[in-house]
């Protein structure tokens, strides 16, 4: 039984061993010492902003809260929390001038000294080279943003032979100014400068996309661009303030970027004090527990974005307008809010524009007693009324979302609510790469399906005309952003003429953009959900923590000395 | 001299047996008086089935002992807990009022193991779970083993250029990129109008065929290479040499004299290509490219436990405990199997 | 021994080259795949996604576009992510380390530990000790890996991070060898236990099944009567038999696990893997890292495949090809 007892003690032994694997390790603590300046800021994110690194390319926020601080155009948001953030003012021109021939006509000065962080030194025409570039790289927005450049067209056609410097951006090298020219007025012009699709490159960049983002007039250049691992900022020796508004000198000196772990990894880390923000959201359940035991490092800010459910105005059953409100009436925007994580995280809206942006006044007549303009409670009376009356009942539907969990969730929602008022309800829950474009092409011919939008930059036709103009409904196409498929030609009519007066009044505009919002809310193109927060989770050594509506955690302002 | 002797593990004959009851009777017969006498199997045998019976009750549990719907979005509900009226999704607690939390497991027969994140009562969830993993599960590992032994033993007895191309096929299979199809398939029959027609009938994108038929096929190889190496080494005992001698032909000699001995090599690896199944249809689900809603299967819960693993672990606790269960009694049933379909052992008089 | 290693290089190619049409042909048959839509971003104009498919060769029929991408493979080797637009290959290739050392970290404790619980169970039969191995070992096998990684990091990372058992243990992520032994070790610990449970229970079971039918053979009869010792029997005699299912199955996990199949097990440590690599390259749809991970993981596959038959000759003269 030699053999027996010697297997019994290896099996207990091994056994044992497996139970005890510590090897000892100091945990070392690091004191916090008071000041601004210094420090790597050390931010999370599961995977790099999906998209070219190039910044005539990339559409994401993760993207843009970077180079935001590597990279300068003419104008720039302010760099401030609140309200002020939203201000345009001027970057790398000396002031914002005013357009002259009806608005087609803007000069720029551009300061002097201004050195890219390769050393080459800032000069007008790098910015006729940078708009040239946004053609030849098949910038996504090219078409859109900056179609009204003179010149533009012939570039969409052949980007490859695309000259704009004698008429549609012509620099003067010797007296440091630009001078754009464009077809039409665009009320938004300045803003659309300020976007990271017209932040000025060297001219010597290559025409092609590039995989680490190309030297800029920031305060800090991209030195590492590893999808799989990270991305590492670095001071830009080259930079001098030369406006606190518009660029002011970050604190910390090296801001990173982590790849590769899941959100729930991400606020365990953040919790230990093992890094100092997360980008991706908090999972729903560790809500509580950061709420509870880290308040002070739980930051909310109003979005100025909607949640919402597209009808397909085209399609039966809901091309009957009693149909869509009654659906709009039914819904329980509460449990809405439930399933995104809480009234603090998310408010019931039923409109187009959300609050705080311009045109926006509170309008919902989808509740129990309206007249308030807030949402309140959902009418099932009125609804069920409105079905009688529309003759849909029995009619089945698709509901479409994607397959993240909260988005299902929401399908799962509508899915039970359609059935309760008599459809025959199911749910058809694509990946996430295929959804925005399966329910934006109509051959697809998809009833009722979710999606979200946020602003590009504060201006009501930023949503109302991307999302209801006839214009935006391609038929046929993936890239038809007016979900609904909606188009009358009364509200065309109107979006037109603010959009015109906008270029001398915007106030009177958006005065407009007001009654367009409530017109439209009443044809129920949607079901609009709720005005989602955003919630950040920084870490504790975070201090000075600064929120604007358009870039959100502005990354550079924080200090972790 | 130390003598290893193998133990009859509780299979012997008993006193008043003798060799004359066994006398006569064929193997299996006597495999299945064996197998009768392991009281561990059988009692193993008997959780499996008990598991079989509760899932395939799942209707009768929700509708009429838990009176709920398990596949209803339910969050705004409110059940009666001790007299009081209870959110089912409750509003987090502490300074900041953030997150909302489903209710745990009360240990009544309303919501038993608590709410999932929709409202919507676990207990009844995972017994409905049970139903479409068991089906999965159980056909997908016949099927996979059905296929491979076929070709095994076409390939085996054979050899050449049969023998190249089968195990080639089997490379190809194995090597393929099950998580591409599964996505392809799923979004082909999310997208079409009225699911996938095949003439005789039509798959919707729920139907539990789908992934059945996907996990079926893939662990074909893993079944199909071990009973091929079996087959090529019975190919030259000597019985097969009489049997040749004796004149039989190709398919006698496969099915009457070599599949026999290759049967236990597959009973015992059913139930473990059962447990191996079940474990593959979690990981699919989980990645919501297995088994679709509305129908639920224990890796689909799994998948909505993994976001309340923080505050309510047993959402997915409790299908993974199924999950252990299930292949336990399995594994366990199909070691008592194993010793009793195997002809040389513990037939020894104390 | 020549001929077979011509034959199954010409199997390898031939495998690799269905699979990589397969692939093609089912991305292009899922409804709503449009990569330079994709690529185009949020709300691009016409022409711009007319100009990113002209650029990318997606306005080819699908022939060419397989010809191409296989050239920009494999000849020049410069293939472009639809993702993010940069080179695939390195992308793989610093990949694959990390791939490696989990799997044959775990590989090598997952063998170990199965040959001790195997031959342990089957040398306690009889005892108590025997079915308390093969329960655990069974509920090893049961549990599903990505739900015990979570479990697992839920412990070390969180609730008990604290204390000195687990607070060594590193943020989730990959440390080069080269770049911090200590750490690398670390992080991989709980990665290396995490995996191989799943297989140990496997293996011990398939281990433990053999080497007690082997015990009934005849020649272990004589070896016994020859009046070899006991531990000679079952290690030089019974074992090497018992071997031969137990290599061929391991033989094929590893050529899966190598090959990025640990894909659940990357994703939930944060390993930037093969693995990891594949299941970021699916659920985007991104077909060209798709290909080459694809060709990459059935590459290894198919080698492990003729490496078993290999060594199956070896340990089994029976099967030997004639």
């Amino acid at each position: 039984m030699r053999l027996r007892s010697l297997f019994s003690l290896l099996t207990v032994a091994c056994l044992a061993a497996l139970v005890l694997t510590a090897c000892g390790g100091s945990s070392k603590k690091s004191t916090a010492s008071a000041g601004g300046s210094g420090g790597t800021l050390i931010t999370l994110a599961q995977a790099a902003a999906p998209g070219s690194p190039d910044p005539q390319i990339n559409y994401t926020l993760q993207e843009w809260q970077m180079l935001i601080m590597t990279h300068d155009g003419l104008t720039a948001f302010k760099k401030a929390g609140g309200l002020a953030g939203t201000q345009v003012v001027p970057d790398l021109a000396t002031t914002i001038p005013n357009p002259t021939e009806g608005g087609k006509t803007y000069v720029f000065t551009l300061r002097k000294g201004i050195k890219f962080s390769d050393g080459t030194t800032l000069k007008a025409s790098d910015v006729t080279r940078t708009f040239e570039r946004n053609f030849a790289v098949h910038g996504p927005t090219a078409g859109t943003f900056y179609k009204t450049i003179v010149g533009a067209a012939a570039c969409l056609k052949t980007p490859a032979t695309c000259d704009l410097s004698k008429n549609g951006v012509v620099p003067d090298d010797a007296n440091n100014t630009v001078t754009f020219h464009l077809t039409n007025g665009d009320p938004e012009f300045l803003q659309k400068l300020a976007v990271p699709f017209a932040s000025i490159l060297p001219a010597s960049t290559p025409m092609k996309a590039v995989t680490i983002p190309p030297p800029g007039t920031g305060p800090y250049k991209f030195v590492e661009y590893n999808l799989h691992k990270q991305i590492k900022l670095v001071r830009n020796t080259h930079f001098k303030v030369w406006s606190k508004d518009a660029q002011p000198a970050g604190n910390p000196d090296v801001i990173i970027q982590k790849f590769g772990l899941g959100p729930e990894a991400e606020v365990t880390q953040v919790e230990n004090g093992q890094a100092d923000w997360m980008f991706d959201p908090v999972p729903a359940d560790r809500l509580n527990e950061i709420g509870n035991k880290y308040p002070n490092q739980v930051h909310i800010n109003p979005l100025t974005a909607d949640y919402y459910m597209a009808f397909n105005v085209r399609v039966p059953p809901f091309n009957n307008l009693k149909a869509r409100q009654a659906v709009n009436y039914a819904t329980d925007r509460n449990a809405l809010v439930k399933i995104y994580g809480g009234p603090k995280l998310a408010v019931p809206s039923c409109q187009i524009l959300p609050p705080n942006f311009p045109g926006y006044k509170p309008y919902c007549p989808y509740t129990k007693n309206p007249g308030s303009g807030k949402w309140t409670a959902p009418d099932l009376a009125k609804a069920k009324q409105l079905i009688a009356a529309s003759g849909t009942k029995g009619a089945s539907v698709k509901v479409n979302t994607d397959t993240t969990d909260t988005n299902k969730a929401f399908g799962l929602y509508f899915v039970g609510l359609l059935n309760s008022l008599g459809y025959k309800a199911t749910l058809q829950a694509l990946s996430p790469d295929l959804q925005y474009a399966y329910c934006q092409n109509s051959k697809n011919k998809v009833q009722f399906c979710w999606s979200a939008w946020s602003q590009d930059y504060p201006a009501a036709s930023d949503f109302i005309n991307i999302l209801f103009g006839c214009s935006s409904f391609v038929p046929n196409s993936d890239a038809s952003p007016n979900l609904s498929e909606f188009c009358d030609k009364g509200i065309q009519a109107q979006i037109d003429q603010a959009l015109k007066q906008g270029i001398t009044d915007p106030t009177g505009a958006n005065v407009k953009w007001a009654a367009i919002d409530k017109a439209i809310t009443n044809q129920a193109g949607w079901v609009t959900m709720f005005n989602p927060k955003q919630l950040d989770f920084v870490g504790k050594r975070v201090k000075g923590y600064q929120f604007s509506p358009q870039w959100y955690f502005l990354l550079d302002l924080a200090s972790v000395k | 001299m130390a003598v290893f002797e193998p133990e009859a593990e509780g299979i012997v004959l008993d006193a008043e047996e003798t060799g004359g009851d066994i006398v006569g009777r064929s193997p299996w017969a006597l495999a299945g008086r064996r197998l009768l006498r392991n009281r561990i199997s059988l009692a193993a045998l008997a959780l499996f089935l008990l598991i079989v019976i509760v899932s395939f009750g799942a209707p009768i549990y929700a509708h009429d002992i838990a009176h709920t719907d398990p596949f209803a979005s339910n969050v705004t509900g409110t059940i009666t807990l001790n007299g009081k009226t209870v959110d089912v999704i409750q509003q987090g607690t502490g300074p900041l009022g953030l997150g909302e939390t489903p209710i745990g497991p009360t240990w009544t027969f309303r919501y038993l193991l608590g709410s999932d994140n929709q409202g919507r009562d676990v207990a009844a969830r995972v017994l409905y779970g049970g139903r479409a993993s068991l089906i999965i599960g159980l056909s997908s590992a016949g099927l996979a083993c059905l296929l491979a032994l076929l070709f095994a033993l076409v390939a085996g007895f054979f050899g050449g250029l049969i023998d190249t191309v089968i195990s080639r096929l089997m490379d190809l299979i194995w090597a393929f990129p099950v998580y591409l199809l599964a996505i392809s398939l799923a979004t082909v029959l999310l997208t079409s109008a009225h699911g996938l027609n095949l003439g005789l009938f039509t798959l919707s994108a729920s139907s539990l065929w789908i992934p059945l038929l996907i996990i079926g096929l893939i662990y074909v190889p893993y079944v199909y290479r071990p009973i091929r190496g079996q087959v090529l080494s019975l190919r030259e005992k000597e019985f097969v040499e009489a049997a040749i001698a004796q004149g039989a032909g190709s398919f006698r000699l496969i099915f009457r004299e070599i599949l026999p001995n290759v049967l236990s090599t597959v009973i015992v690896l059913l139930p473990l290509m059962i447990a191996t199944t079940i474990l593959t249809e979690s990981a699919l689900s989980y990645l919501s490219i297995g088994v679709q809603a509305p129908q639920a299967s224990w890796g689909t819960i799994i998948q909505d436990g993994q976001a309340l693993l923080y505050t309510r672990p047993w959402v997915a606790i409790a299908p993974g405990i199924m999950i252990v269960l299930t292949v336990l009694a399995l594994n366990v049933f199909g070691d008592g199997l194993r010793d009793a379909l195997d002809p040389r052992s513990k037939v020894r008089t104390k | 021994m020549l001929t077979f290693v011509v034959r199954r290089l010409v199997g390898l190619v031939a495998v690799l080259l269905v699979l990589s049409v397969l692939v093609f042909l089912i991305f292009f048959a899922t409804p709503g795949i449009d990569p330079a839509r994709r690529m185009a971003g949020r709300n691009p104009s016409q022409q711009t996604i007319a100009q990113i498919r002209h650029e990318f060769g997606l306005d080819r029929s699908l022939p060419v576009q397989y010809v191409l991408m296989m050239k920009h493979l494999f000849v020049t080797r410069d293939l472009i992510s639809y993702g993010s637009q940069t080179k695939v290959i390195p992308e793989i290739t610093s990949a694959a380390p990390v791939t490696f050392s989990l799997v044959i970290g775990a590989a090598v404790l997952w063998v170990v530990f199965s040959i001790l619980v195997g031959l342990a169970a089957a040398v306690l039969r009889g005892t108590v000790l025997d079915p308390i191995l093969m329960i655990l070992a069974l509920i090893g096998i049961s549990v599903p890996v990505f739900w015990l990684g979570e479990v697992v990091n839920l412990f070390t990372q969180s609730r008990w991070h604290g204390f000195f058992l687990f607070s060594w243990v590193p943020p989730l992520g990959y440390t080069p060898l080269t770049q911090n032994p200590l750490k690398w070790f670390e992080g991989l610990v709980f990665p290396w236990l995490t995996l191989s449970v799943l297989y140990v229970g496997f293996y011990a079971r398939v281990l433990r099944a053999n080497l007690i039918e082997t015990e009934n053979e005849d020649y272990i009869r004589t070896a016994r009567a020859k009046g070899i010792s006991e531990r000679r029997v079952l290690l030089r005699h019974n074992l090497r038999t018992s071997m031969i299912t137990f290599v061929s199955l391991f033989g094929l996990d590893l050529g899966v696990l190598i090959g990025g199949g640990a894909l659940l097990t990357e994703v939930v440590f944060g390993l930037p893997g093969v693995g990891q690599l594949t299941y970021t390259s699916l659920s985007g749809l991104d077909l060209p890292v798709i290909l080459a991970t694809v060709i990459y993981g059935a590459f290894f596959i198919t080698i492990a495949s003729a490496l078993v038959d290999l060594l199956y000759a070896w340990l089994d003269p029976r099967v030997r090809p004639a």
